[in-house]
């Protein structure tokens, strides 16, 4: 009925294939996601419409780095829903560095995901100066981005150059709108990607079609020296 | 030499890898904070180095300079240590003390980072430009749900005292008087209660025997009046936003205010999002908030660019003449880049910029008196359709962000303007070499296109019009516009780099 995998789960709901997560801190939710029981384990339900991670494993994911006791650096956090999602896989060994700039989305952040999952660590502060961030310790073994900024890609790399170990991976969603609303999608991705070619190997480009317009993802494996 | 440290807990002292000293904060979240920005709490730190009289590795920056002051024999500690200390920042917090193990090393660092970013939270909320954002939305939605309730409330009360619809105007008048009852209980007193003229009494009471309105229930008159009852306190409520935010901008914003006015710089605020992302804005980008969806078409096809968006709410832009809109909007929008920085530096109200700004203002009005003949730019009427390309035949299939703003009148338009398209010679743009300048020709296409809705220039002749538009015709059919609207998104791609 579902294939299980040790990071998430792939249930059958109302005949549908629908992902899951199992549930950090039992019986919350954090945004209105459906709770579902099954052999005694609390799973959310996770939304490619909502969450952009989502819908890339909804669509096909080559690898999948994030798994029990990751450390995973997450720029752009915004309210916490891919956040938690994360923070459930890695589970209680792993750990969330969630940096968000914009105070608004971080009050509801706090509220919902950060005061109660004991892997995540809130930084309120700009992404684009990593060395300033505080209560992050070691290198972590992924970078997730997804800021809607025009230099967005250079923000993640500059992160990526400060805390992603040699070898991890980086999660680079591209808001194609937040870069250049004259160029076409396609060509944004390409001309970002470009940009990455220094210190990645890219591994798999996407574009978030149908679960998000103009978006795209790319994962690349970080060499820190080439 | 010596180690100095700065963690989350507090600062470290240390010699050859063992802590001399370690000096735990006791509100971590705003003594780090604090001592990032190079201020100690106390003293302890700073003599218990001098006691040591050694040179120290400073591992901030901030801090450096603070200690460099005291004359203390400091320097920056060399990269690759500072990145060994946050790579192993748990040990470091247990061997200094701050924590039991690297477990609870940890989940300090996470309360630590929760405090601080609770705080911070706390801090951007205190600040008055976040309510006077507030206050101006909650003053426009006031607006649309008063205007709304007041038609309904004419409709309503209408069925029983038509003839008050057109002669009173007011809102609150209107209310007023429904608050009164039915039209037998309305007398003179209720209309001079409310404020009108001694003449429009005598013709409210002179109607009001001869209306053709029908008899209203108790039931629906209590409803009907408890609408209005709502109208008028929502307006009352309305004033007092409007005064408010009248007082606050003042304070705050005390230059914005003077430029712009208290409201229009208050929703120029609730654009930017708050005063200190208003005074990085650069004008460009201040004289267009509000007009974004323009701007963006603007950069995405090729289109003109918009002169004005929120900013022609301003009694200037809105007072001047078609053609000198957009320079007014462009002196006030570099005036208030100005005044933003001015107040986020607090250096109080500058008269100057006020000064400056008018006697701008007084010089386009002299100076573009008439209507341009040929303008830089070409000019558009209304703001609500400026960078609409009227050559929409050459445009090619609309795409999404378009949607909306074709018009049905496309034909009849192009005929009436090719009839009294030029007064100047065809050839001027016809020898243009349109590939090689493809922004000048759009232009000229422009000004072309921009005759025929002027009305100060007298018609031509039938058949001066037959042979115009023959002369469109071939251009059309040979695609040339077509073309040289591809290369001319080509060129706008170059400006879309730019940031908004």
């Amino acid at each position: 009925m579902e294939s299980e995998d040790s990071d998430f789960i792939w249930l059958r709901l109302d005949g549908q294939k629908r992902l899951a997560t199992e549930n950090y801190v039992e019986g919350n939710t954090v945004y209105g996601e459906k709770l579902y029981k099954k052999s005694k384990i609390e799973y959310r339900i996770w939304d490619p419409f909502r969450s952009k991670l989502a819908a890339a494993l909804y669509i096909g994911l080559d690898v999948f780095p994030i798994t029990h006791g990751t450390k995973v650096l997450y720029l752009g956090a915004s309210t916490g829903t891919t956040v938690s999602h994360i923070s459930d896989i890695v589970g209680y060994n792993g750990i969330v560095f969630a940096v968000e700039h914009a105070s608004r989305v971080a009050r509801d952040f706090l509220d919902r995901v950060a005061n109660f999952r004991k892997n995540v660590v809130p930084i309120l502060q700009d992404a684009r100066h990593p060395k300033q961030y505080f209560s992050v310790y070691g290198k972590v073994d992924v970078v997730y981005s997804d800021i809607a900024q025009p230099d967005q890609t250079e923000i993640a790399i500059t992160n990526c150059q400060a805390y992603l170990k040699d070898g991890g991976y980086l999660f680079l969603v591209i808001k194609t709108r937040s870069i250049d609303v004259t160029q076409s999608p396609k060509n944004v991705i390409q001309s970002e990607m470009k940009k990455l070619q220094n210190n990645f190997e890219i591994i798999q480009d996407m574009t978030l079609e149908p679960y998000d317009k103009d978006h795209g993802l790319v994962v690349a494996k970080y060499h820190a020296k080439g | 030499m010596y180690f100095v440290i700065v963690t989350e807990l507090g600062i470290v002292v240390s010699q050859n890898n063992t802590v001399s000293k370690s000096f735990a904060f006791d509100n971590p979240a705003s003594e780090f904070v604090e001592a990032k920005k190079g201020n100690l709490k106390n003293n302890s730190v700073i003599n218990y180095l001098r006691e040591l009289n050694a040179g120290f590795f400073i591992s901030d920056d901030a801090l450096l300079k603070a200690l460099k002051k005291e004359s203390l024999d400091v320097q920056i500690m060399d990269e690759k240590q500072m990145d060994e200390i946050q790579a192993n920042k748990p040990q470091v917090l247990v061997d200094a003390g701050f924590a039991k193990n690297i477990g609870d090393a940890m989940s300090k660092l996470r309360d630590f980072a929760l405090s601080l970013s609770a705080s911070r939270v706390t801090e951007v909320s205190q600040s008055p430009d976040l309510h006077i954002i507030q206050a101006i939305n909650a003053l426009d939605e006031m607006d649309v749900m008063i205007n709304g309730l007041s038609s309904r409330l004419r409709e309503w009360y209408g069925l029983h005292f038509p003839e008050l619809d057109n002669i009173i105007d007011s809102i609150n008048g209107y209310a007023q008087i429904v608050m009164a009852g039915n039209r037998s209980s309305l007398s003179d007193k209720v209309y001079q209660d409310a404020g009108f003229p001694d003449s429009k009494v005598q013709m409210l009471s002179v109607i009001q025997q001869k209306s053709k309105g029908g008899d209203i229930s108790q039931e629906n008159l209590a409803i009907v009046q408890s609408i209005a009852r709502q109208i008028l306190d929502m307006a009352k409520a309305r004033n007092a936003i409007e005064s408010h935010i009248e007082s606050q901008m003042n304070v705050i914003a005390p230059n914005v205010a003077a430029i712009l006015g208290t409201a229009v710089g208050a929703r120029i605020l609730a654009k930017a999002g708050s005063i200190k992302k208003l005074a990085t804005l650069p004008a460009s980008t201040i004289q267009v908030l509000g007009a974004e969806k323009a701007l963006f078409r603007a950069l995405k096809t090729g289109t003109q660019p918009p002169k004005h968006g929120i900013l022609f709410q301003h009694p200037i832009v809105h007072a001047a003449p078609r053609w000198q809109r957009g320079k007014m909007a462009r002196a006030i929008a570099s005036k208030a880049a100005i005044a933003a920085r001015v107040d986020v530096y607090g250096a109080g109200l500058n008269q100057t910029l006020l000064d400056k700004l008018n006697v701008r203002v007084t010089e386009i009005g002299e100076k573009y008196k008439e209507p341009t003949e040929r303008p830089p730019q070409p000019q558009r009427e209304g703001h609500h359709d400026f960078g609409r390309r009227d050559d929409r035949r050459d445009r090619r299939p609309r795409d999404r962000d378009s949607r909306g703003f074709g018009r049905s009148d496309d034909r009849p338009r192009d005929s009436f303007r090719n009839r009294n398209r030029d007064d100047r010679p065809r050839d001027s743009f016809r020898n243009r070499n349109r590939d090689d300048r493809p922004r000048d020709s759009f232009r000229d296409r422009d000004d072309r296109s921009r005759q025929g809705f002027r009305d100060d220039k007298p018609h031509q002749s039938f058949r001066d019009r037959d042979s115009r538009r023959d002369g469109f015709r071939s251009r059309g059919e040979s695609d040339g516009p077509r073309r040289e609207f591809r290369g001319d998104s080509g060129k706008r791609k170059k400006f879309g780099k730019r940031r908004f």
